[in-house]
């Protein structure tokens, strides 16, 4: 199932400057699984040492938040991801 | 009642239609608290001022500094030094001396901010932390008193509306922290974002149009794009969950 994976521009550092990834997986997890098989240096950017989402980190489906779901939320073919990283500046 | 001077000041929003005469009596009657006189605050609060609200209160306990000087446009070189809350002050009853403001140098605290925004209408979050806007957005749904979320970094800002107990709240969305640090930021992000917010504390007030309720507004600025993400009211919210339940 090919995904479109929208990345937040604090992240273009690990993608070599690409602001849109195609994945393949479907669950929200295994887009990210298959991001970071692509992308390895993105993984800093997403999960922590224990394996989890970053708490800064949010991902939206379709403009919805995945939340509570999060990596268990299913996706299918043609559907969009967008990372979103918490900003704070005032 | 606008005077004549104030009827013809704000003549151009008055013949905006569904505004009138009547949306300027409803914006001379608001008091607003502006939390942050940084670069979200310098834009909201200098088009809410322009706009004729009837007071400001802005908090802020920062002293100007050299590099605030990209985005903070309610200081100047001269006011290198003074209160940010004095600087912006200044210059806001120069700007109109209708409208009254009110300047406090303070920290917001989990101890003062109760007090800090009692009797105020709206509440504007203008500051450049998490745990701040997550203080705001408690005592916004304690008081049940509407936030006006913004956030900048770089080329990007974020807007969102809330509305106490009907709609997502600012802990529905953000769950999480981010340290405390150095942010870049291109000093055009806060006056997009500080617009925004003027115009959603402007439109709450006179009552028209859609407010940006349930919506996160993402403004990109290095690609020119406006993307719109959906929200939903988290049942389980640690701030506002409560209040959810108890209206079923």
């Amino acid at each position: 199932m090919s995904v479109r994976v929208n990345v937040h521009p604090n992240l273009y550092q690990f993608t070599n400057d690409q602001a849109i990834v195609e994945v393949n997986g479907s669950t929200v997890g295994q887009c990210l699984d298959d991001l970071v098989k692509q992308l390895p240096q993105i993984r800093q950017g997403l999960f922590g040492k224990d394996g989890k989402l970053l708490n800064y980190v949010d991902i939206y489906v379709n403009l919805e938040s995945s939340y509570p779901e999060e990596l268990a939320k299913p996706v299918k073919d043609g559907d969009e991801l967008h990372i979103t990283l918490i900003i704070a500046g005032g | 009642m606008l005077t004549r001077s104030e009827l013809a000041r704000y003549d151009r929003q008055i013949m905006v239609r569904g505004f009138g005469v009547e949306g300027q009596e409803k914006l001379k009657q608001a008091r607003i608290f502006i939390a942050g006189a940084g670069g979200l605050g310098s834009a909201a609060a200098t088009y809410l001022t322009a706009a004729g609200v009837g007071m400001i209160r802005v908090v802020d306990h920062d002293m100007v500094e050299l590099s605030n000087l990209n985005r903070q446009v309610l200081h100047w070189d001269e006011d290198i030094g003074k209160k940010k809350v004095d600087s912006a002050t200044e210059k806001l009853k120069r700007l109109n001396q209708e409208v009254e403001v009110e300047a406090i140098a303070e920290m917001v605290t989990e101890a003062n901010i109760s007090q800090l925004v009692a009797g105020f209408d709206l509440i504007v979050d203008a500051v450049d932390n998490l745990p701040t806007r997550y203080l705001l957005n408690k005592v916004a749904l304690e008081k049940n008193i509407p936030l006006f979320h913004g956030a900048v970094y770089g080329f990007e800002g974020r807007a969102m509306t809330i509305i106490p107990g009907e709609t997502a709240c600012l802990r529905c969305v953000y769950r999480g922290v981010v340290p405390g640090e150095k942010f870049p930021v291109i000093g055009v992000t806060p006056a997009v974002i500080g617009c925004i917010q003027a115009t959603e504390v402007i439109k709450y007030i006179a009552g028209i149009g859609q407010l940006l309720t349930n919506r996160l507004l993402v403004y990109d600025g290095l690609n020119m794009k406006f993307t719109e993400f959906r929200l939903k009211k988290d049942q389980n919210c640690e701030h506002c969950g409560h209040l959810a339940r108890g209206k079923k």
